[in-house]
């Protein structure tokens, strides 16, 4: 009989919550076949891959960057306008997307690394925003405001078997891929040295930088995974809704909905994007469209609880987001994985200081 | 040289406008340290009270001034006092994140309240200009300009003239020393939100003639006030000031000798340029 105590089995049973919750959810499709709780794992899986790759700088490196839209729009535009103007194939165009997404990165870090605090803040929300007008007023190059509707969606050859990248179920499938390789990757930096070295940089710049670790070099490092990662959410985004335009892709909301990603998880934790995106995604979801719940049947047809919702709250889904952004800040800095570390340590406080049991 | 000078001239007058949004925000920083990301979004209230005292009452967008400058003083103290005196000692950042997301709930609101249709406040003025020595004068913007003034020297002499000014002043300089000198820097940073949400609704009101009005409109003048206070050197009410119109007159002149759709563009640029060549602004002294 095995041992329970053996290193490797019980690495393998830490594991193994993650990989059953893996399959279940890969396995999910099979049993639901139903659009709308499709549609809301794969806007779930991306805002775990975005909340990942902001994490990595935003999160270790302390750098607070609100122009993430800058490297989303930048990989949905360059994968677009591959696939429309030069019949490029997606997925040459996922690469291209990550390339490009880090080449617009190390510019703009160069640009806005010098600064601090608010001041990067700053520069990196008038980043996006200068890429936003940008795409809005070239429009020989991205067609302005109009933007690019996909009308026919490609297919792919993988191991003999062709799978369609129209239906929604590859979507699904692709994206929670995408999502458990974002939350790897961020979980191989924060154990990797770059990890230490990032978490240095965020708990004191000056500090780190006098015991010799090169500020510009390892900001920049942990952007490029930032980046590729946001660039290629955005170029999946593109190919999934099939429509892109610069507010969808290089609006603010974009940049600012990474940051509740993780601000409502936990800043700064791996597994901070995933609670932040279980927790808002399917509210914001709801909200957007209540009439799901009917077609899922959740709730009886004529709903008058969905009525409400979709007169009332639906055309304002944003407020939510804000409210639970004022109150998160408030009230819970540290997000809801700060939360339960907190509850955990003081149970287990009042557990070492309960009396012990009389012998 | 007719356009550089017809530039030049709508410049300054559009900027005076944007020199009363930037005020209110370098108050509100000068005062408290705390950026207040949802500046915007009270300009965008400020258009709405107009618009709706405008569509229900008739009053004159000018008029109206006298019922949004008080609405918005005493929006901001609650918004103050309930939330933003709450993380005073926060990380910038989460200050900032704070008042992202005020300003999503406020657009949010509006737009539940009124939808995001567009709404104009049509005056019969609204299109006026005049001539003056070959130059075209715009009679909504004049005059915008003739109260933003008015405004600007009003709160100029309450600054340097009052004790309650003073005192505003003896906080944004060092909040520490002037509570040991008996100052209330609660009050005073209650009153300053209030007077700089006031100032940021009273722009709104300006404008709103001149403009569209939806509940998004915020997001655009945020950022410009940004500009313009990191500019004129954080807190620095003069300097808030003359990089107003300074703002004003590079979009106007970037209007016109670039392309109208790049006016933003280039002053967010030269905001990058002056962020990395002189992060204290133009009067600024210190580097935070």
């Amino acid at each position: 009989m095995i041992s329970l105590e053996r290193p490797a089995v019980r690495a393998a049973l830490r594991w193994l919550p993650a990989a059953l919750a893996v399959t279940a959810l890969a396995a999910f499709p099979f049993a639901v076949t139903k659009p709308y709780p499709i549609n809301m794992g794969v806007v779930l899986f991306l805002a775990v891959l975005m909340g990942s790759a902001w994490n990595v700088l935003g999160g270790y490196a302390g750098q607070y960057s609100v122009g993430h839209a800058a490297y989303f729009g930048v990989g949905a535009y360059t994968a677009v306008l591959l696939f429309e103007r030069h019949q490029v194939a997606p997925w040459f165009g996922l690469p291209a997307a990550m390339l490009a997404a880090v080449l617009v990165g190390v510019v703009i870090g160069g640009i806005t690394f010098r600064l601090r605090g608010p001041y990067f803040v700053l520069a990196s929300i008038a980043v996006a925003e200068i890429i936003r007008l940008a795409a809005l007023h070239f429009r020989s190059f991205t067609n302005g405001a109009e933007g690019f509707v996909i009308a026919s969606a490609p297919s792919i050859h993988l191991l003999g078997v062709e799978l369609s990248f129209g239906t929604k179920r590859s979507f699904y499938w692709l994206t929670l891929a995408l999502a458990v390789a974002a939350v790897l990757v961020s979980r191989a930096v924060l154990r990797a040295r770059l990890g230490y070295l990032l978490l240095a940089i965020r708990e004191d710049q000056d500090a780190a930088h006098s015991l010799g670790i090169g500020l510009s070099w390892n900001k920049n490092l942990a952007l490029a995974i930032s980046a590729a990662l946001t660039g290629l959410a955005g170029a999946v985004f593109a190919g999934y809704t099939r429509f892109i335009d610069p507010s969808a892709a290089f609006g603010l909301d974009v940049s600012v909905r990474m940051v509740l990603v993780c601000l409502v998880g936990g800043i700064g934790r791996v597994e901070g994007p995933i609670i932040g995106a279980a927790i808002l995604i399917p509210l914001e979801e709801v909200l957007r469209n209540p009439g799901g719940l009917e077609t899922v049947g959740l709730l009886p047809r004529g709903s008058e609880l969905v009525a409400f919702v979709g007169r009332w709250i639906s055309p304002a889904h944003l407020l939510v987001d804000g409210l639970i952004m004022v109150l998160v800040i408030l009230f819970a800095p540290e997000g809801v994985a700060g939360l339960l570390r907190r509850l955990r340590a003081r149970r287990r406080e009042s557990a070492a200081a309960a009396p012990s049991p009389a012998p | 040289m007719i356009l550089l000078l017809q530039a030049i001239l709508s410049g300054v007058l559009v900027g005076g406008v944007y020199a009363l949004i930037g005020i209110g925000l370098t108050l509100i920083f000068g005062v408290m340290r705390v950026i207040n990301f949802a500046h915007g979004e009270l300009v965008m209230l400020g258009m709405y009270v107009t618009w709706l005292l405008f569509v229900k009452l008739g009053w004159d967008p000018y008029l109206s001034i006298l019922a949004v400058a008080p609405l918005l003083f005493v929006w901001g103290a609650v918004l103050q006092t309930t939330v933003v005196n709450r993380v005073l000692d926060a990380l910038p950042q989460n200050q900032i994140l704070l008042t992202i997301g005020l300003g999503l709930v406020m657009s949010n609101a509006v737009m539940l309240a009124a939808t995001s249709d567009y709404r104009l406040v049509s005056t019969s003025y609204s299109s006026a200009s005049f001539d003056l020595g070959g130059l075209s004068v715009s009679y909504p913007l004049l005059l915008s300009f003739l109260v933003t003034v008015a405004v600007t020297v009003a709160l100029y002499l309450f600054l340097l003239r009052t004790d309650t000014g003073q005192a505003i002043r003896a906080t944004a300089q060092d909040r520490l020393a002037a509570q040991l000198m008996g100052i209330d820097v609660r009050r005073m940073s209650v009153l300053a939100f209030g007077l700089g949400a006031a100032l940021a609704g009273v722009a709104g009101a300006l404008v709103a003639p001149t403009y569209y009005i939806y509940p998004q409109v915020g997001a655009a003048f945020t950022l410009k006030a940004f500009v313009i206070v990191v500019l004129g050197g954080m807190g620095s009410v003069v300097g808030a000031t003359l990089a107003g119109v300074l703002i004003g007159v590079t979009e106007s002149l970037a209007a016109v000798y670039v392309a109208s759709g790049l006016k933003e563009l280039v002053v967010y640029v030269l905001f990058l340029v002056l962020l990395l060549v002189k992060p204290s602004g133009l009067l600024g002294k210190t580097r935070a």
